[in-house]
C-alpha cells in the first residue's frame, strides 16, 4: 500500500460489519472489537479489487473458528425458540449431570422413588386446599377439610389423579404436548413452593422454642398482631355471661362476617409463679382441630409442655371466671 | 482432496511466514498468501488466524491511520512469533517428507 490510496468506505461494508458484529454478540466486548478492528479496511479494499463480501453469517463463524474463540452457545438472536425446544434442551442438560458417572446412583434412586413425591404433591394439594378453607388448625397427615371423612376421601382421590399424570395416563386431551409439560411442570413447581408457606411445625433447635402451628400460628401470622387485643394488651381468655348475669360455660364466638375471633395460643400460655411452670390452655376441639375461639380456655399446669396434649387435656380445668355474676341486663325495647 | 482441510492445519504456519517476511495487514496478507498459491483460502479465516496469532504474542499489531476512510491494522512477528514460525516449518517440513516417502514414486515426484 502506498500512502496516497484513500480508502473509500462502502455503505454495504459498514452494514456487512455491523452484520458479522451481530453475529458475534455473544463475545465479549474487547474480544469482539479486536476480531473486528481494521476488518472494515480490508473488506473495503476487497470489494475494490472486485471480491464480493457473501453471507455475514457464515462470515462471522469463519472469523471465529479461525480465531479460535468458541461456538455461539444458543441462537440468542432468534426470536422464537419452540417451547418444546426449550424442555428438551433443559432435560438433555439435566440429564448429562444427571446420569454422570457420580450422579447416576443418585439419581437412579430418586427415579425408583417417584411414586413417593407422586403421593406428597397430592397430600400438599389437599393439604394447601384444607388450610385454604378451614378455620385455622394443625397440618395433620390426613387432611381433616372440615368435614368428617372428607378429608382422606379427597387424598386418596388426589393420590390416584397425581400417580395416573406421573405415569403419563390421565391429562386433558385437549392441551397440547408443550402445553402438558409446562402444565406438569408449574404444577410440580407449585407442590415444591406451597409447603414453604404452610405452617410446618418446626423443631426447637431450628429456632423458635416450642415453635408449634396451634401455638404460634403460621409464619405468615408473625408479620403482624394477630389475635385479639383490648387497649392494645393481648386477650388471652374470655368469659361470657348471659342476660341474667350468670357465667355461660362455653361460646363460640365469631365477629359481624362470621370470622371466629380467635385468641392466639401462645398469647394464652402463662407463666405461673407457684408451680414454676407453664399454665397453658386446652382449647376446645371440632375433632383434632383446635378452635381457638371457643371460650373461656379450660387451663392445665405443665413444666414441660408448651402445649396441651391429649395426656394433658385430661386433667385440664375449666377457669374460675373473674366475676362471679354481672348485674342482669335488659334489651332495649323491652 | 478437499485441500481446505489440509490448509486448516498450515494456516499458522503460512501466515506467519507471510508476515515474518514483510509487516502487512489482514488484505494484504491474504493476498500474498493466494499470490503464493493458497488460493482457495478464505479471507475471514486469515483474518481469523491474524487475530488468533495476535491473541497468542505471535504477532504484533499496529494501526496505520488513514486521513479518509477507515484504518488499516498492521502485523507484524514477535520473537516468540519467530520461534513458532521456525517450530512449526520444521515440523511441515518432516511432516510433508513423511508423506511424500509413503506416495508411490510416480504421483509424489510429479505433482
Amino acid at each position: 500500500m502506498t500512502e496516497d490510496d484513500t480508502l473509500v468506505l462502502r455503505p454495504e461494508v459498514v452494514a456487512f460489519v455491523e452484520e458479522v458484529r451481530r453475529h458475534l454478540a455473544d463475545l465479549d466486548d474487547e474480544t469482539r472489537d479486536d476480531l473486528l478492528d481494521g476488518l472494515d479496511a480490508d473488506l473495503a479494499e476487497q470489494l475494490a479489487d472486485g471480491a464480493d463480501l457473501g453471507d455475514p453469517a457464515g462470515y462471522a463463524a469463519e472469523l471465529r473458528s479461525a480465531a479460535g474463540l468458541p461456538e455461539p452457545r444458543r441462537r440468542r438472536r432468534s426470536i422464537r425458540v419452540a417451547p418444546a425446544e426449550l424442555l428438551d434442551d433443559a432435560r438433555a442438560r439435566f440429564l448429562a449431570v444427571a446420569e454422570s458417572p457420580r450422579f447416576r446412583p443418585a439419581w437412579e434412586l430418586l427415579v425408583t422413588l417417584r411414586p413417593v413425591w407422586w403421593v406428597a404433591r397430592a397430600w400438599v394439594a389437599v393439604t394447601a386446599l384444607d388450610v385454604a378453607v378451614g378455620p385455622y388448625e394443625y397440618i395433620s397427615v390426613v387432611p381433616t377439610l372440615a368435614v368428617p371423612g372428607l378429608g382422606p376421601l379427597a387424598l386418596v382421590a388426589a393420590i390416584v389423579v397425581s400417580t395416573l399424570i406421573g405415569l403419563g395416563r390421565l391429562w386433558p386431551a385437549s392441551l397440547r404436548a408443550s402445553q402438558r409439560r409446562y402444565a406438569v411442570l408449574a404444577l410440580n413447581t407449585a407442590a415444591v413452593v406451597t409447603p414453604l408457606f404452610l405452617s410446618i411445625p418446626v423443631p426447637a433447635y431450628l429456632g423458635y422454642d416450642h415453635y408449634d402451628p396451634e401455638y404460634y400460628g403460621s409464619a405468615g401470622e408473625d408479620y403482624y398482631q394477630r389475635g385479639l387485643f383490648a387497649d392494645g394488651d393481648p386477650v388471652i381468655n374470655i368469659f361470657a355471661y348471659d342476660a341474667a348475669g350468670k357465667p355461660i360455660p362455653q361460646v363460640q364466638l365469631v365477629d359481624q362476617d362470621g370470622r371466629p375471633l380467635s385468641v392466639r395460643l401462645r398469647d394464652a400460655a402463662v407463666y405461673d409463679d407457684d408451680s414454676e411452670g407453664l399454665r397453658v390452655p386446652c382449647p376446645a376441639r371440632n375433632g383434632g382441630a383446635a378452635v381457638t375461639n371457643a371460650f373461656p380456655f379450660a387451663y392445665v399446669r405443665t413444666s414441660i409442655e408448651g402445649r396441651c396434649t391429649a395426656a394433658l387435656a385430661a386433667r385440664s380445668v375449666p377457669p374460675t371466671p373473674p366475676l362471679a355474676s354481672l348485674p342482669p341486663i335488659t334489651l332495649p325495647g323491652r | 482432496m478437499d485441500t481446505t482441510q489440509l490448509l486448516r492445519g498450515v494456516l499458522d504456519v503460512a501466515v506467519l511466514a507471510v508476515v515474518e517476511r514483510e509487516d502487512g495487514y489482514g488484505y494484504d496478507v491474504l493476498r500474498r498468501l493466494r499470490t503464493g498459491g493458497l488460493t482457495e483460502v478464505g479471507d475471514a479465516s486469515v483474518y481469523g488466524t491474524l487475530r488468533r496469532l495476535y491473541a497468542a504474542g505471535a504477532l504484533t499489531s499496529y494501526v496505520v491511520p488513514s486521513d479518509e476512510g477507515p484504518h488499516r491494522k498492521y502485523y507484524g512477528i514477535t520473537p516468540a512469533g519467530r520461534e513458532q514460525l521456525a517450530l512449526q516449518a520444521k515440523e511441515w517440513t518432516s511432516f510433508a517428507d513423511t508423506v511424500t516417502s509413503l506416495l508411490p514414486r510416480s504421483t509424489g515426484a510429479t505433482s
